[in-house]
């Protein structure tokens, strides 16, 4: 029985250890955005909120942080619509080749970020949609559709199709029918589906890196090329406003619809 | 069901994926075999040079050896690490379970370049893990770990090992605990239990894990780039530097289909692996 306690405990030190080196990056950003001195140091040297103020009041950080919300925002919105329309045809509907559909719809998620932008960037030069808002929004769903699919594919999957059917029976239209009994029924997967989306828009460097136009700047670009420029606290500052709004983000989406589920 | 009802609900969907990534993707086969003149641009003709140079030349096979050998590390690093962390969160009845599990999946969510910006402030000269191994006295001088392959080892085996462990997880949930009792009942030792049952039982989980691991580690950019500055390239940002800075979109092109000819033979590779234990299960 010893040697089972040690063992279990060898474990949980193990896991102990894992988490710390999985936090690691996030306490060191944290501390080093404290620090008073102009370049970054663990641990900080004095302790000041300045760099916050600083980066608040900067308005090419401001103007960026708007830029990659409204892009998450109609990226979103797009793939969510095309997304949820897309599950329900495929799990609810016989389409032939529906198999094949399902595979181009989640295609994005394998291909190199990389590819997906270069191959974007020549193809939006031929069309004269480089450097547009149409452009990268559009970009923006082809990376984002393939999460949706697969939040509400996995809750669609659960519900009982009879549910639907009973509704039609009692008289609803087939979009009451959706609206009412089976939306209701899928929205932890839905709501699932739009936070990956958001998340995965709004953090994206490899695909808008490519397209954006003059004048247009998402906040994860503009921290990449400004640590590429130099790195000093500000950046830290940043980055660890991102830390708390994903971190308080995660905490309720988990309470909401128990988030672990669909990763 | 009315048949057309499919194909309406369907159609923005498709005409996107279409539109917008299955035809750009396409169009860089005809780019890649176009000739390119330095100063003038793409000309038309043929010429099958950016493929032959892409497999010939010392510069470029060193290139795609790196990122393949990173692949490789970073995949067994992640797999020997997470794998324990994964058996722990299955197998616990804690109630800070899920909690523990938010914690491995936290990092995932959390901006990639901001992650990639904490490794570059912990593995700089004067960064935290020199300072402690120099505390430790372990080393007399600072340890290079930026724009080399340990730095990117490092930081890549960071971002990566929630996937891993996530994967994991689902695999190890899904073996029955019974069938490790049984086997500890029948005399077999923690140990053999777990080599010779759990571990193979869990084997269609490490094989997609590594495989998905893999995939993500040699198309990475972001990470690669800072931790390995512009000098320390792998295939992604050769392909960054060819399309932005040297504007050799035809070469770019052939490097991009490579990399991705790389990935869909992996993943294909993996559904095949994935339907043969899962018959053989």
């Amino acid at each position: 029985m010893t040697a089972e306690r040690l063992r279990a405990w060898l474990l949980r030190g193990w896991v102990a250890l894992v988490l710390g080196y999985l936090m690691l990056p996030v306490v060191v950003i944290t501390l080093a955005s404290l620090s008073r001195t102009s370049y970054l140091t663990v641990p900080p040297r004095g302790l000041t909120l300045g760099w916050f103020a600083k980066v608040l009041a900067d308005p090419e950080y401001v103007s960026a942080i708007m830029f990659s919300l409204l892009l998450a925002l109609v990226a979103t919105a797009g793939s969510l619509g095309a997304g949820v329309a897309a599950s329900f045809a495929l799990l609810r509907r016989r389409v032939p080749g529906g198999a094949g559909i399902a595979a181009l719809l989640n295609a994005p998620l394998v291909f190199p970020g990389v590819v997906v932008g270069v191959a974007l960037l020549q193809f939006f030069a031929l069309i004269h949609l480089n450097g547009t808002f149409v452009g990268l929004a559009l970009a923006h769903m082809v990376i984002t559709i393939p999460y949706v699919v697969r939040a509400v594919t996995a809750t669609l999957q659960g519900i009982d199709p009879e549910l639907e059917h009973a509704a039609r029976v009692l008289g609803a239209s087939g979009p009451v029918a959706f609206f009412t009994v089976t939306l209701p029924l899928i929205r932890p997967g839905v709501v699932a589906g739009a936070l990956f989306s958001f998340i995965v828009s709004f953090d994206n460097v490899p695909v808008s890196i490519f397209l954006l136009g003059a004048g247009q700047m998402t906040l994860p670009v503009k921290i990449f090329t400004a640590i590429e420029y130099g790195v000093d606290p500000s950046i830290a500052a940043i980055s660890t406003m991102l830390i708390v709004v994903t971190g308080v983000g995660l905490a309720v989406a988990e309470r909401w619809i128990g988030f672990h589920r669909f990763v | 069901m009315r048949d057309g009802s499919g194909w309406r609900l369907l159609a923005p969907a498709l005409l996107l994926l279409v539109v917008a990534f299955a035809v750009p993707v396409g169009l860089m086969v005809p780019t890649s075999v176009r000739p390119y003149v330095p100063l003038v641009g793409i000309t038309g003709g043929f010429t099958a040079r950016h493929y032959v140079k892409l497999l010939t030349d010392s510069y470029y096979l060193e290139i795609i050896g790196r990122t393949l050998a990173l692949g490789l590390t970073v995949t067994a690093a992640t797999l020997v690490v997470g794998y324990p962390v994964a058996f722990f969160l299955a197998r616990t009845r804690s109630r800070w379970r899920n909690w523990l599990t938010i914690l491995v999946v936290f990092p995932l969510l959390l901006n990639l370049v901001v992650r990639t910006f904490g490794w570059m402030a912990l593995l700089a000269q004067n960064g935290l893990v020199n300072q402690a191994l120099r505390a430790l006295g372990l080393v007399q001088s600072p340890v290079k770990l930026l724009f080399n392959f340990a730095g990117l080892l490092i930081g890549l085996t960071h971002i990566f090992l929630p996937f891993m462990v996530l994967v994991l997880i689902g695999a190890i949930q899904n073996i029955p605990r019974d069938v490790e009792d049984a086997a500890r009942v029948l005399g077999a030792s923690w140990g053999g239990a777990f080599l010779r049952v759990t571990l193979p039982l869990s084997a269609p989980g490490i094989v997609s894990g590594s495989i998905l691991v893999f995939v993500l580690t040699i198309s990475a950019l972001v990470t690669p780039r800072l931790l390995g500055g512009p000098t320390y390239q792998v295939m992604s940002t050769l392909i960054y530097d060819e399309f932005l800075q040297r504007l050799n979109w035809p070469a770019g092109s052939a490097q991009a289909l490579l990399l991705t000819v790389i990935v869909l033979a992996l993943v294909y590779l993996s559904g095949r692996l994935a339907r043969g234990t899962g018959a053989r299960a």
